[in-house]
């Protein structure tokens, strides 16, 4: 009978995971920055629907603002630092880090380093038998799903997906084509950042607010990325899948702690035989 | 556009460098997170100086937060009130931004800079542990250190003023067994405070007749606990007993409430939680939790009551007063430290130490206290409480004050 709890957990894990590195794939692969504020761009969605939950207004609300919120912020920070960095991708990795450090402990100033919950919009689990499946869970795996295909119908079948491809293959040819690829750069990173709110908005419910809500994410987000591969979006989210489904099955088998390790060392054992990412035979 | 950047890249001159290499020693020179809070009113004669070494900022800043609240209320009160020994107190507040190493030379600073007589501070045990000896051995100063921890902290000069393992599970864990079952299932994080509470925990479960169905250990920010969860729900347990930390502990509890925990007529224990991690969870999702503690609000005792009103008064209630945080272990400590201080008339460490050995408060937040001499650490009153409906329920109190069993001579 636990096989029921044991799938459906991998999988309302592996969709939290994709959820989260969705935003940060789009981000790294198209523009090749690695954006070390990603877990506070999911932690701002996270307090978007706080607020709004405070101003008594229910949290769905606040679900659907968190994405614009976090879109704007990031595009702040896009016109005003990081478009400074394209050029050197490890000052970034570091500008983007204090960017992370300032968010962060702005929050945790804002929230007196607290911690606060917030009520899902569907409260509960529904049965199957003997087992209780939470709805708001169930929830998320729905919505990451839509998300998903609607990031890569965006990325892959409009006119906008094809010139941020072409930014990212040869950037100077698409300037030439007459592409102004700073504008697609700012869009690019403004829509990871709404991806990130996204995430953080739905996640809140399910892991209680406080400053330190992204850190845990954002190694494993990396690893994710790195085992799809740079420069491919289906890899950030095969990479974000495997991450997700390791970390919630190996569990159930072996300690956490050891599972812990044994989750990056397979994922470390992987991109040693696969450097090009999970896809690349595929892809060829 | 990349052109551009590389250029401003390559041109950084030596005189760029330099000027910004000074701006930033200037700022590392300063340094910050360092507060001096002068005593008010003109006083004639020298402060005693109290240093506070807490987490204003980082991940413990909930508790530390409350932590410097306290001490500085309690120290405006003193000197309000005439001050200890004639003299007026000045309060050290230093930052020790949940970082052990940096925490280091902000104690340094206190014992050899600032020269206090005496240090209250940190709130986890890897804190006290890398700050006790700059304070203790090499500043020879006394240490006290306020928050409920899992024992077994024998150094002379140091006083623990929170609650140890005894005094959370003595009574705690009997109540347990009548209130919700004999099988237990510890879930914890894998750090020094739940392993050794732990094995206190076992020893009172099994003499009790009680039996630990399971005992497991997960990464500090773990947030993935449906293993578990399944494990607990298929196996009977009656009561969990649990130390995982924030912020994954959220999750868990999520998780064990939509696997039909409590409904099921499971116990939830957990000796950290107070007024304050009831916000971590929706309420109803912590329904029945019980935890122990050297003070609830709900035991609305007029002392407390009164601290509580005045704490209010003057700090917004984001960070409230209350025992998880160490808040109530300052409390005690900065007030057993003054009566001593006031018995051995000095403030030299070993008078004011010997003077501890006997101290004691007639009343106090959560009733009375003592120390136990020869032990380092603090007889108190320890409650009993159930989360009910987002407010907690005193359901039992110790027959007095509760021993705690440290540092006891073979």
């Amino acid at each position: 009978m636990s096989a029921i709890p044991f799938f459906f957990d991998v999988l309302a894990y592996s969709a939290i995971f994709v959820l989260v590195v969705l935003g940060l794939g789009v981000i790294a692969s198209m523009m090749g920055i690695f954006n070390f504020a990603h877990g506070e761009f999911v932690l701002l969605g996270a307090y978007t629907v706080y607020l709004v939950t405070e101003q008594g207004l229910p949290a769905w609300v606040g679900m659907l603002a968190a994405p614009f919120a976090v879109a704007l912020v990031g595009l702040i920070l896009e016109r005003v630092v990081i478009r400074r960095f394209y050029a050197a991708p490890i000052v970034a990795m570091l500008g983007t880090y204090a960017i992370a450090l300032v968010l962060r402990e702005g929050v945790r100033m804002l929230l007196g380093g607290q911690f606060f919950n917030v009520v899902a919009p569907l409260v509960g689990s529904f049965s199957i038998g003997d087992v209780l499946i939470s709805k708001w869970r169930t929830a998320v795996i729905v919505i990451t799903a839509l998300v998903m295909v609607g990031s890569y119908l965006l990325l892959t079948r409009t006119r906008f997906g094809l010139q941020v491809r072409a930014s990212l293959e040869n950037p100077a040819l698409a300037r030439a084509s007459g592409i102004s690829i700073g504008r697609i750069y700012t869009a690019t990173f403004t829509f990871g950042a709404a991806l990130a709110g996204l995430a953080g908005g739905l996640m809140v419910p399910i892991y209680a607010l406080n400053a330190d809500m992204g850190v845990p994410f954002l190694i494993k987000s990396f690893l994710a990325v790195m085992l799809g591969g740079m420069g491919s979006f289906e890899g950030s989210i095969v990479g974000a899948a495997f991450v997700g489904a390791t970390s919630a099955a190996l569990p159930w088998a072996i300690k956490p702690v050891v599972a812990d390790m044994l989750v990056f060392l397979i994922a470390i054992a992987i991109v040693k035989f696969r450097p090009e990412g999970l896809l690349s035979t595929w892809r060829k | 556009m990349q052109d551009d950047y590389k250029h401003k890249l390559q041109s950084y001159s030596r005189r760029l460098f330099l000027e910004r290499a000074s701006l930033l020693s200037g700022m590392v020179a300063l340094g910050g997170g360092s507060y001096l809070l002068n005593p008010k009113g003109a006083w004639s004669a020298d402060p005693i100086k109290v240093g506070i070494a807490t987490d204003l900022t980082g991940p413990i800043s909930w508790g530390g937060i409350p932590n410097s609240n306290v001490a500085k209320m309690v120290i405006d009160d003193w000197n309000a009130n005439g001050g200890l020994l004639g003299r007026p107190v000045q309060m050290i507040l230093e930052d020790t931004a949940t970082n052990e190493q940096l925490a280091v030379t902000r104690v340094r600073k206190l014992v050899t800079q600032d020269k206090v007589d005496v240090v209250f501070g940190g709130i986890t045990s890897s804190m006290r542990n890398a700050i006790k000896d700059t304070i203790v051995n090499r500043g020879k100063t006394l240490y006290i250190y306020p928050q409920l921890y899992e024992g077994l902290e024998c150094t002379k000069y140091l006083y623990c003023t929170g609650p140890t393992p005894a005094q959370q599970c003595d009574t705690f864990i009997p109540w347990l067994m009548k209130n919700g079952g004999k099988k237990f299932y510890l879930p914890s994080a894998d750090y020094v405070w739940p392993h050794t509470l732990n094995k206190y925990a076992r020893k009172v479960i099994e003499s009790n007749g009680g039996e630990v169905v399971g005992e497991e250990y997960f990464p500090v920010d773990h947030n993935e606990y449906s293993a578990t969860v399944n494990k607990i729900m298929s196996s009977g347990v009656n009561v969990v007993f649990n130390t995982t930390i924030p912020p994954g502990v959220a999750a868990f509890f999520k998780q064990l409430y939509e696997a039909g925990f409590s409904k099921k007529g499971g116990r939830l224990a957990c000796v950290y939680y107070d007024e304050n991690a009831l916000n971590i969870t929706p309420a109803h999702e912590i329904e029945g939790l019980a935890s122990c503690l050297d003070y609830f609000k709900a035991i609305n005792d007029p002392f407390g009551n009164k601290v509580q009103e005045e704490y209010n008064k003057l700090y917004a209630a984001k960070n409230p007063l209350t025992a998880g945080s160490a808040a109530t272990g300052m409390w005690r400590g900065l007030n057993l430290w003054a009566e001593s201080v006031k018995a051995a008339k000095s403030v030299k460490r070993d008078d004011v130490a010997a003077a501890m050995e006997k101290a004691k408060l007639a009343d106090g937040i959560g009733g009375g206290c003592e120390v136990v001499p020869g032990t380092w650490h603090v007889k108190m009153n320890m409650y009993t409480a159930v989360a009910n409906n987002g407010k907690y329920v005193i359901v039992e109190k110790s027959k007095g004050m509760v021993d705690p069993k440290e540092c006891l001579k073979a």
